[in-house]
């Protein structure tokens, strides 16, 4: 069925001028080079040249805890339809300097084509000092083991052994050619970009479109950068590296976006109009990102009414400092929100138990890196679930939910801002490194998806009873402060919210607080909690969470290639837990795969404590890096090869 | 009718305590400013101090201990509307919150913060708080204090504080008429408040402090005020305040040391970043259609993402 729509989606696509179908496009490039060194601007002026002629570009950003120097790099895929995962072999392998030759020699294999400066040639390993200590022994010892030469030429020629295809280029007489006098070094991200595109055929209007777009209003800028661009092209036309022109595709209009991104427009779809933050990676580019985009523009039928108006992102001293004034900001009825990551999460523990007991609508979105401490501070973990299901002293209710892509971060992010006004507790909105550094492409932002339920403040008048007692739901009256005369303490407190220590009215407070989880239970629609994607009567279960959403679906195509039927339970939610749906699909699943970004399997032990299913095969990965297709795909051949019932597969790829 | 401040909650300090006159001198500051008991929220954090709010007829929060600030700096950004009072104790704002007490100075958000300064933690059984001096020895204390002393008004006015003031709780006159000023300052306001604990601090008793304080205003030259007309002067007149700062042992000084109405505060600030800010208060803005969807066009506003 799936086939079928795909080839109806290619003929209707296709531009009138390319009538035949065309072979899949497909390929996948890394881009690296020193961290400072405009890895970002080169990927982006890939990506939007694909977009231009009408490509799917997803892809992440890899990088150190480091300003200038260290290695980074983007990984970007990019297909005719919307990719959902990254996939090892890369096709092109775009080294900016040396220390990306070495750090990417297991990425490659047949026929990747590694695009280098032949200047860097003689370079060693001994002398690539950005590189870190164990990971420059690793290579060395792998290019020793083979007798290569601990140098660029080695790990070329290492590659090479293994079917890469070295293409050499003299980066520096290349953009001399282009442009007279300045620094050639400050092109090469340019130049990079340019000959990955031209080798891959991208017709050069559309990497010089990109090139307008990227540096937009510099017109110097834009001037050298498209002269830099017509070298790389004539390059490589000159020595017959350039690919047939890759035919243009129709396609939608389309937004790409990270999920820093998605969540940052959730939220002020979503009505927040005040969110706090300590600088913290991944979180903290949400918070600028919405500072740049502060003036909200109405949509057309509101703008007539409303005035200009704005978001205020206030950066505060510390994390507890966020959260607290995040709370403080909620209780005049402003929808509010704080954005963290684990270590700065840790800190906020106390003021989150403030807001369980005091029935606060607050939002935390917690991006999630590797822990414990400051662990792996820019790379990828999913290893604070528990510690989000369980944080601050005390027992009170809380709902914790996840988003796995980029959609989901803005529609999630609207869908926790409205949960928290209606059930009047803190939420915790848990989004991976991995997601937050994905950028994938959306066709459009729809403002109808999710509803916006505002609470309609009013003023109560004397003795307003804040903490009601007489509900059936245990949702008592939300009240503002600038509307209403109330109380708030972290005490126990009575319905007009004075400290209490009366035994009877403590056991009916902890009782009113648990029924709202009762009640958002209830009303909860299934789908915002657990999916269940695939067929029913599968062979394969896979259970995940995050971000591996997308290559296990991709996976699972690829399994049914090979006639084996796999679906995925996809969980949401943790807090409330969709408990029977999930039992429901466990206990008739024949192979069941937990697929999770941890040590521990958290998300099972979720399934056990909650269902008592024990998960036994698992697919972990903790090493900081995401999951890629292809190798979830030969990790789970080998549990379903299995004869053996438990097997857990660690990956271990990444540079 | 005027608003009674007061509410019927029972007031729980011990006999003597210096809390009583701050708590009075705040209720007859508000009624005499006649402030709407809807505009105004007491915000405290943990300690005897921390049940001020409950004992005055306006919206009150009492937070975690140290955290008052944010919390009520969350409160006034989020509707620069209202006026908003913290009330904590010197080892609540100068001890675990003493980093917030520093940020809301380089803020100036408008806060009127209130120390309850008697030199121990009363409500955990009088150890020694930051105010407390080197080798002082209250009589709950087993070995005399081996810290030395913070000093509140000198950590005001180097955190950025536009008002900066001392009273002493058993000269509610002047207490009041000080917060009075401090609540119409536009700024941030610190009054560092003198007070015994008659259970804990046999040392600093209200005999101790009637001994030696004196009023600055007593002094007809004294004039702490920078404002945009003598803004040149403001190093000076900075200079003169923390020399004044200074001044602890036989003479304390009590009054108004420092203000400064020159300084944008925070709200002010914000204005000039986000759009019609005080027009239209991130806690009034509108947020749904009358559909029941966003207002917010994210196609427009984030259109700086579109790819093509």
């Amino acid at each position: 069925m799936k086939k079928r729509k795909r080839l109806h989606l290619k003929t209707i696509l296709i531009k009138n001028q390319y009538p035949i179908l065309m072979t899949k496009v497909d390929i996948n490039i890394t881009v690296g080079g020193p961290q400072g060194g405009g890895i970002d601007t080169s990927s982006n002026m890939i990506s939007r040249a694909f977009a231009q002629s009408g490509y799917f570009v997803f892809g992440v950003r890899e990088y150190h805890s480091n300003i200038k120097g260290r290695h980074s790099y983007t990984h970007v895929r990019i297909k005719d339809e919307r990719p959902r995962s990254l996939k090892y072999p890369i096709d092109f392998l775009v080294a900016l300097d040396p220390d990306s030759i070495f750090e990417h020699l297991e990425d490659v294999g047949h026929g990747t084509k590694i695009i280098y400066d032949s200047a860097i040639e003689k370079a060693e390993l001994s002398q690539a000092r950005m590189i870190m200590k164990d990971t420059a022994l690793k290579i060395k010892e792998t290019l020793t083991e083979e007798s290569y030469p601990n140098t660029i030429s080695g790990a070329i020629a290492w590659m090479k052994s293994r079917g890469a295809i070295p293409i050499a280029v003299p980066f520096t007489s290349v953009v001399q050619q282009a442009i007279s006098g300045g620094v050639p070094s400050r092109y090469f991200n340019t130049l990079g970009a340019a000959l990955t595109l031209a080798i891959s055929g991208v017709n050069i209007k559309h990497m010089n479109e990109s090139i307008r777009l990227v540096f937009s209003g510099k017109d110097k800028i834009i001037e050298e950068n498209i002269a830099v661009v017509k070298a790389a092209y004539d390059y490589c036309s000159q020595n017959k590296l350039a690919s047939e022109t890759l035919p243009d595709i129709d396609h939608p209009k389309r937004y790409m976006l990270t999920g820093n991104d998605g969540a940052a427009i959730g939220k002020m779809m979503g009505g927040l109009r005040f969110q706090t933050y300590y600088p913290i990676t991944p979180a903290s580019d949400e918070s600028t990102i919405m500072e740049e985009h502060n003036y909200i523009r109405w949509v057309d039928s509101e703008a007539s009414k409303l005035k200009e108006a704005g978001i205020v992102v206030v950066q505060t001293e510390d994390e507890i400092s966020a959260i607290t004034m995040a709370i403080g900001a909620a209780l005049t009825g402003t929808r509010t929100a704080t954005a963290t990551s684990g270590p700065g999460f840790s800190l906020m523990a106390e003021g989150f138990s403030f807001a369980g007991t005091d029935e606060v609508p607050l939002v935390v979105t917690l991006y999630q890196r590797g822990g414990p401490s400051t662990g792996l501070p820019t790379r990828n973990g999913q290893s604070d679930l528990l510690f989000a299901m369980n944080t601050g002293h005390g027992e009170f209710p809380r709902i914790v939910m996840s988003s796995g892509d980029v959609e989901e971060c803005i529609y999630d992010s609207m869908k926790a801002l409205n949960y928290a006004q209606r059930y009047q507790m803190p939420i915790i909105h848990l989004i991976d490194k991995n997601l937050a550094n994905t950028s994938d492409f959306i066709s459009g932002i729809d403002g109808k998806k999710v509803p916006v339920n505002a609470t309609k403040f009013e003023v109560h008048g004397l003795n307003f009873k804040r903490y009601d007692l007489n509900t059936k739901n245990g949702i008592s009256n939300l009240g503002a402060f600038g509307k209403d005369i109330f109380w708030m303490t972290g005490d126990e407190h009575d319905e007009l919210g004075h400290v209490t220590e009366d035994s009877d009215v403590r056991d009916r407070m902890m009782v009113k607080r648990f029924t709202k989880l009762e009640t958002a239970d209830s009303e909860i629609p299934l789908e915002d909690k657990a999916i269940l994607y695939g067929d029913k009567n599968a062979e394969v279960t896979f259970v995940t969470w995050g971000s591996q959403k997308g290559p296990i679906l991709d996976v699972i195509d690829l399994l049914a290639e090979e006639g084996i039927k796999a679906n995925l339970l996809y969980v949401k939610m943790f807090i409330p837990f969709p408990t029977k749906f999930v039992t429901d699909i466990l206990s008739k699943a024949k192979i069941v795969i937990d697929v999770e970004s941890n040590f521990l399997g958290q998300l099972a032990e979720v399934i056990m404590g909650k269902t008592g299913i024990k998960i036994e095969n698992r697919i972990l990965k903790y090493n900081g890096r995401h999951m890629t297709e292809d190798e979830i795909l030969s990790a789970s051949r080998e549990i379903i090869n299995n004869k053996e019932k438990k097997v857990e597969k660690v990956l271990k790829h990444g540079a | 009718m005027a608003h009674n401040f007061k509410t019927d909650v029972t007031v729980d300090w011990c006999p003597g305590c210096g809390d009583f006159g701050i708590l009075t001198s705040i209720q007859q500051s508000m009624a005499e400013l006649n402030i709407d008991p809807l505009g105004v929220v007491m915000v405290s954090g943990i300690g005897c101090s921390g049940k001020t709010p409950h004992y005055i007829n306006v919206g009150g929060i009492h937070t975690l201990h140290g955290r008052s600030i944010p919390f009520a700096t969350g409160v006034k950004l989020s509707n620069p509307n209202l006026k908003v009072v913290v009330t904590g104790g010197d080892g609540d704002l100068m001890g675990i919150g003493v980093g917030h007490l520093v940020a809301e100075g380089r803020r100036n958000s408008g806060l009127t913060i209130m120390i309850y300064d008697n030199e121990v933690y009363g409500l955990t059984k009088g150890q020694a708080a930051p105010t407390m001096p080197l080798e002082q020895k209250t009589k709950s204390l087993s070995r005399p204090n081996i810290f030395t002393r913070l000093n509140p008004i000198a950590l005001a006015l180097s955190s950025g504080y536009s008002f900066v003031a001392r009273g002493f709780s058993f000269d509610m006159k002047q207490l009041k008429e000080i917060i009075k000023k401090a609540m119409n300052h536009p700024g941030s306001a610190v009054i560092d408040i003198l007070q015994p604990c008659p259970t804990y601090n046999n040392i600093n008793t209200m005999e101790w402090y009637k001994e030696r304080v004196y009023k600055l205003e007593d002094d007809k030259n004294w004039n702490p005020l920078v404002s945009k007309e003598n803004i040149a002067d403001a190093d000076s007149i900075f200079a003169m305040s923390m020399a004044r700062a200074q001044e602890w042992g036989d003479k304390i000084p009590t009054g108004i040391f420092y203000r400064n109405t020159a300084l944008d505060p925070f709200p002010v600030r914000i204005s000039k970043n986000v759009p019609n800010y005080f027009e239209t208060v991130p806690a009034e803005q509108r947020i749904s259609s009358a559909d029941g969807y966003t207002v917010v066009d994210a196609e427009k506003t984030f259109e700086d993402r579109l790819i093509g």
